[in-house]
């Protein structure tokens, strides 16, 4: 275990020893990630839009009012709507095309102004993170906003409920159920429309109800970090095999697998050596909370290794330097590019994002954004570590093993 | 400390090792002379647990190797023939790191790390990168590298190749210190002089095989009592082998420029010698005699030069 300590320290003063590469090393996914925000229109610019198929099978005034509000301003800024049949809209989510499908039933508009018990219908696209929280919100505060009318007008919807099948107002006349409502409404006109005041002109930034395109590719700047971080440390392998310090070090009286763990962990310090000023230059320029600072540095530290495992196994398996470094250049890109890493996934056709949670970058980045975005707790986003380095650990293990069988013995 | 017995590394059809044994014990310098592919690395690399023999049994310092790795490791101090240093990291951190990785630790770590420093003469440049050293200065950071755990074992491989005269000579210095503690020294060289000046038992390997091994007075009773006499100027090789074998010497080595011959009392035979050969029409230039030596026993047993 000492060994693995001291090896950690020394790969580490290496490093140090090399501020060039250390300081590319930040500078280069910063870059990237700069450059790809700006073209795709700023870090507050492009807004991302959640497609909600609805099938509306009550047809009524109160499913048609759902329908308008959610097309209403500042909700239409966020979200497109579609009416779809339900067939289509079936097909559609199941394949991935929308981020919702929201079905209101049959009897939906009567039953709400009974206050009987009913159902809406929403289906989201998984291989969504953000779109179908927008959704789920918004529908949420439309049914509070119901359960609010209920609380004001209860008297005057039991009234429009008892008409509809008549068509005029039932025990009531037009003139007094108008006069009721509006005395309402005067009633709690000082609660709903407070008073003038003035105000500071601050801009609104109501947590998880708008997302920049910059803060979704926040964290894959940050995995971006992780991979040249990654990178590094797994063509190590080469370095230490051609100076023949590999061979010195196979010669000492210390397990073999103690070197790929220091290498490891070493990875993992890299990490968030790199990633933290990254993620300090983020938190502070998509207004982030600092709150999730080091709790998010140390998702990234601890999974974002995972590269570092399976570019450590790319390299053993490779023949040569080169041939390591050729290899690993055409399976990280892509991977980068698939697991939302240059592009978020919500910008990504669907057959991409149905890849991108099978990769290992895409296990990193979209817990990340969740967290970052407001989607999860820290414990949602930690929720699913133990399957990351459990996945990192046996591909370190494996990687031991045929360095071992391949290039000593 | 060091038992070889049947020793066999092979790679497919290769045979790279084959049937070699020897021992060395405490405070001795065995050394492997041999052309280079002869198979002297890969029996150090055996012997250091970095290749896994395919055949044979190797002990070091009483544990065998393959069974006991971990234990017969801990004694043993490498020397590869390659810069097997950290070229980012300063003297004494190499020094420090190797140390650490023997168990060393504290004070003592630190003592030890001085120590070598001093004895490899880069003291006053310790705290710098080795990528700022002569050639010289990382031969002796790599050589300081394999002893700074103060091992009962030291495997050097061809430690010189490259080394400027002055550095050299310190590595001798070095090879002799560790001897003179009681350390087991196994040198593997393709220079003859080096084996000469270090080695107190010597085996002479060949295609991966042990043609000759002993103290250097026994491989030169080899020649029984010949003398080596050495000429270069312009032959005719089948007059010359003739007149040689009319005056009972044995040719070792002969083209059309040199000429060397093993024949008993060299110097009284010396004047016969050149009259004989003259005789057959060479133009002799320069003569040289001398006691035989481990290239003439190379020669000797191989019929060829040491490749270098």
């Amino acid at each position: 275990m000492r060994f693995i300590f001291v090896t950690v320290r020394k790969e580490l003063k290496r490093r140090f020893n090399d501020p060039g590469g250390l300081i590319s090393s930040i500078m280069i996914p910063f870059a990237i990630g700069f450059l790809i925000v700006s073209v795709m229109g700023g870090g507050s610019g492009a807004s991302i839009k959640a497609g909600l198929l609805i099938t509306d099978l009550d047809d009524s005034f109160i499913s048609q009012g759902i329908l308008s509000a959610l097309g209403q301003d500042q909700v239409a800024d966020m979200i497109l709507l579609e009416k779809v049949s339900l067939d289509e809209g079936d097909r559609r989510i199941n394949e991935g095309d929308g981020s919702g499908h929201l079905v209101i039933p049959q009897g939906f508009g009567k039953a709400w102004l009974d206050r009987e018990e009913i159902a809406l219908q929403l289906t989201v696209n998984p291989s969504q993170s953000v779109s179908p929280r927008l959704i789920r919100e918004m529908l949420e505060s439309l049914l509070d906003l119901g359960d609010y009318l209920h609380k004001v007008f209860g008297g005057e919807l039991k009234i429009i409920s008892q008409s509809l099948e008549s068509n005029e107002l039932v025990g009531i006349s037009t003139a007094d159920f108008s006069t009721n409502i509006t005395d309402k409404v005067s009633g709690i006109t000082g609660l709903v429309f407070p008073p003038v005041m003035e105000v500071e002109d601050v801009t609104p930034q109501p947590e998880g109800s708008s997302f920049s395109m910059g803060l979704l590719m926040f964290p894959g700047i940050l995995i971006m970090a992780a991979f040249f971080a990654a990178n590094g440390q797994s063509s190590n392998f080469w370095t230490e095999k051609e100076k023949g310090t590999l061979g010195r070090w196979v010669a000492s009286p210390n397990a073999f697998s103690a070197f790929w763990v220091a290498q490891w962990f070493t990875a993992m310090l890299l990490t968030a050596i790199v990633a933290a000023p990254i993620m300090l230059m983020g938190f502070f320029y998509f207004d982030v909370s600092f709150e999730k600072y080091f709790t998010s540095l140390a998702w990234l530290a601890l999974t974002g290794p995972v590269l570092f495992a399976l570019l450590s196994l790319i390299q053993v398996l490779a023949p040569s330097r080169k041939a390591g470094s050729v290899i690993s250049t055409l399976i990280m890109f892509p991977l980068l590019m698939v697991g939302g890493s240059f592009f978020p996934t919500e910008t990504m056709p669907k057959f991409i994002v149905s890849i991108a949670q099978y990769t290992p970058n895409g296990r990193v980045v979209e817990p990340l954004k969740g967290y970052l975005t407001g989607e999860y707790g820290s414990s949602g986003m930690f929720s699913e570590i133990w399957g990351i380095l459990l996945v990192t650990l046996l591909l370190v293990l494996l990687t031991g093993a045929l360095s071992a069988r391949k290039a000593l013995v | 400390m060091i038992e070889v017995r049947d020793l066999q590394k092979s790679y497919g059809d290769l045979v790279a090792v084959n049937q070699v044994s020897f021992s060395a014990g405490a405070g001795t310098v065995f050394g492997l002379l041999g052309p280079n592919g002869a198979g002297k690395s890969t029996t150090i690399s055996c012997l250091s647990g970095l290749l896994k023999p395919t055949a044979g049994s190797i002990r070091v310092g009483g544990f065998d190797i393959s069974s006991e790795a971990l234990k017969a490791k801990a004694g043993l101090g490498i020397v590869p023939q390659e810069l097997a240093i950290y070229e980012d990291l300063s003297a004494r951190e190499n020094l420090a790191y190797w140390g650490a990785a023997y168990g060393l630790k504290g004070d003592k770590l630190k003592q030890r790390v001085d120590h070598v420093l001093g004895r490899i003469g880069l003291a006053d440049r310790a705290g710098d990168l080795p990528k700022t050293y002569s050639g010289g200065m990382k031969r002796r950071l790599n050589f300081g590298c394999g002893l700074v755990h103060e091992p009962a074992i030291l495997l050097l491989d061809e430690p010189t190749v490259g080394v400027d005269p002055q550095s050299r000579e310190h590595l001798f210095e070095l090879v002799r210190e560790e001897k003179a503690k009681g350390t087991c020294v196994l040198y593997t060289t393709h220079y003859m002089e080096e084996a000469e000046k270090l080695c107190d038992e010597l085996a002479i390997i060949d295609h991966g095989k042990i043609i000759a091994s002993g103290t250097l007075k026994e491989l030169r009773a080899e020649f029984g009592g010949n003398d080596i006499i050495q000429l270069s100027g312009s032959f005719e090789p089948a007059r010359a082998e003739q007149a040689v074998t009319e005056l009972n010497g044995e040719v070792l080595s002969l083209d059309t420029d040199t000429l060397m011959i093993a024949i008993r009392d060299g110097a009284r035979n010396l004047p016969a010698i050149l009259q004989g050969i003259s005789a057959t029409g060479a133009d002799i230039h320069d003569t040289r005699l001398s006691e035989p030596n481990l290239e003439s026993l190379f020669l000797k047993l191989t019929g060829t030069d040491l490749r270098a």
